[in-house]
């Protein structure tokens, strides 16, 4: 799959940029199909990327319709380049050019949609976890649409398949907005639990048009979480004193309800949420409990549906 | 029920190789003798052995590190020993393993590590004792570090390229320690021991001429392993044949068994080879030693 050569596929304009790669719309030469082309930067100070390493090894192992496809690596001597299956865009640039046909905040997305991105994403968080694979970076940029509304994780740069027992991870992951308390904190011993937090985020976010919580430095991140979620203490969490980032100082605030930060969401929809969103990460629920969760009846039933009609043909 | 696939990065199974993959190798097909390629495997393997101790690298990652490389010289379209030098490749891979890991090094830490063990020629016993008197002389000049660095990463690429970054290995090491706690061998007083001889016996097979790691999954090399260790120290097992509930048939087994069992003979022969010669590790070495 490796001996391909660049010029078969066409470069067209530049989707994005980042400190790892560079990302051009492309497309391929025989087919015509577009594909997004992910060049890596080869620098002089480590050889390959360890990012490229870790997202070829993990991404050509995760094949799921909620995940993209890496459908091959392009490797010559100073080149290395992922082609990926095409997505039109990611979740925040679809909320930034979203106009909602009943109104609401700007950036909002409809009610019907965001159970259905918030569905999709869970499948794609639970296929990740069942094969032991942490995505550590999950927030809009990384969530990818297409025209036909489906929606697929991406970058898995930072993702790392987990061992047991997972500890002294780096805890230099994961975009501050939605990093979890327990990371900001300095926990090492992260889990699952931390995709589940940052997919809590992204659902408030997609109802409201806004981050949950824009903090802009690690303290101050945590404090925007605890003007919502409350301050904690040794009471409402046991042993949070032993965090290398705890501090005594803290101001205490009162915990608030989410339904008034989130007037739009239904209350089953407030529930879902309520689990995800749990500052000690062992009560947070899994990604399987969260499709369980009644909030996504509909999609369970079809998919129920969908399982029964394939079973009458075999 | 459809066909079962295996489509997911899993701790429990990786990719094998096919007995057709291992009818030959590059290395052969350019010239090399079986036998002289054994022994190139044989003695990189025990650098990467010595150097992941002293990179004080995981041992999951130097084993890891071993399947890869032996991945790599695998196969028809794998890399081949005249082509690049193998204690480079070995070195290599060690770094680009891991690189990803939380286990990371520097080029730097790598070369050096690399540069004193081979200083050592395969003599890594006396490395061992604390005398460094004992220890021959060696140093990485900071102009062939630069050079060996950019060797590194080509070979680096070279390694990625040819395995198209399959690099995921399943090993059976925490897997053995589930067999033993279900066998409930830590309740006596053997256990711990018997855990450790079953370490023993998986990192030996590392070693194996036969590429075990290659061609069984990770299931029945633990399985294989506990069976020998406990006979060596005479742990009594299940009567029953309790290897199958750990999806491992008796036939399997014993092709594993009697595989261990010859390691001790190819040490044997293999250090003897070593006696008063330096096995040829380079491109360079290999040409001048398949030419006479």
């Amino acid at each position: 799959m490796d001996k391909r050569h660049p010029s078969s596929f066409q470069q067209l304009e530049k989707l994005g940029e980042g400190t790892y790669a560079t990302v051009f719309k492309g497309r391929n030469g025989q087919t015509g199909a577009f594909v997004a082309l992910k060049e890596i930067h080869l620098d002089s100070e480590e050889g390959t990327p360890s990012t490229a390493i870790r997202e070829i090894s993990l991404m050509k192992e995760l094949k799921h319709e909620n995940i993209v496809s890496l459908y091959d690596v392009i490797h010559t001597e100073n080149k290395l380049m992922l082609v990926f299956e095409y997505m039109d865009k990611d979740l925040k640039k679809y909320m930034d050019s979203y106009h909602n046909p009943n109104g609401g905040p700007r950036g909002a997305l409809d009610a019907p949609t965001i159970k259905s991105f918030m569905w999709q994403l869970m499948k794609g968080v639970a296929f990740c976890h069942d094969n032991r694979v942490l995505h550590r970076d999950l927030k809009p940029q990384n969530l990818l649409i297409n025209n036909q509304g489906q929606l697929k994780l991406a970058d898995f740069g930072l993702a790392r398949a987990f061992g047991i027992p997972v500890n002294t991870f780096s805890n230099e992951v994961v975009t501050l907005w939605y990093r979890a308390p327990d990371v900001l904190l300095g926990s090492r011993t992260y889990n699952t639990s931390i995709d589940i937090w940052s997919a809590g985020c992204i659902m408030a976010e997609m109802f409201t048009g806004r981050p949950l919580f824009p903090g802009t430095t690690n303290e101050d991140q945590l404090l925007k979480i605890f003007r919502l979620m409350g301050t904690p203490s040794e009471r409402s969490w046991p042993g949070i004193s032993q965090f290398p980032e705890y501090k005594t100082t803290w101001p205490v605030y009162a915990t608030q309800e989410l339904r008034n930060l989130l007037p739009s969401v239904d209350a089953a929809g407030l529930g879902l949420l309520g689990q995800m969103l749990q500052m000690r990460p062992e009560m947070r629920c899994s990604a399987q409990q969260a499709l369980q969760h009644p909030w996504f009846a509909e999609f369970q039933q079809r998919e129920a549906a969908r399982a029964g009609q394939q079973a009458a043909f075999r | 029920m459809a066909r079962k696939t295996i489509r997911e990065a899993s701790h429990l199974v990786h990719s094998t190789v096919s007995s057709r993959q291992l009818e030959t190798s590059a290395s052969q097909l350019d010239g090399i003798p079986r036998d002289l390629e054994d022994s190139v495997r044989y003695q990189t393997t025990r650098m990467m052995l010595i150097a992941g101790i002293f990179l004080r690298l995981p041992q999951e990652l130097i084993a890891q590190s071993v399947v890869v490389l032996q991945r790599f010289w695998t196969g028809a379209d794998g890399g081949s020993m005249l082509d690049c030098d193998a204690e480079d490749v070995a070195a290599a891979t060690v770094y680009l393993v891991a690189k990803p890991s939380r286990h990371s090094i520097s080029p730097r830490q790598l070369l050096t590590v690399f540069a004193f063990v081979r200083s050592l020629r395969g003599e890594y016993g006396a490395s061992a004792s604390t005398n460094p008197k004992t220890l021959p002389d060696w140093h990485l000049s900071e102009g062939s570090y630069e050079q060996q660095r950019d060797c590194l990463y080509a070979n680096e690429a070279k390694v990625l390229r040819t395995l198209g970054f399959n690099i995921h290995v399943a090993l059976p090491y925490a897997l053995s320690i589930n067999y033993l706690q279900a066998l409930d061998v830590f309740r006596t007083a053997d256990g711990a021991l018997l855990a450790k001889r079953t370490f023993a016996q998986l990192n030996t097979a590392l070693l194996s001429p036969q590429l075990l790691y290659l061609t069984h999954q990770p299931c029945a090399l633990a399985t294989a392993s506990i069976y020998l260790a406990a006979r060596e120290i005479g742990v009594n097992l299940p009567e029953i044949e309790w290897w199958e509930v750990f999806d491992v048939g008796r036939e399997e087994l014993g092709f594993l068994v009697v595989a261990l069992r010859s390691m001790d003979g190819f040490v044997q022969s293999e250090q003897s080879k070593l006696r008063g010669r330096d096995v040829p590790m380079t491109v360079q070495a290999l040409r001048a030693e398949i030419s006479q």
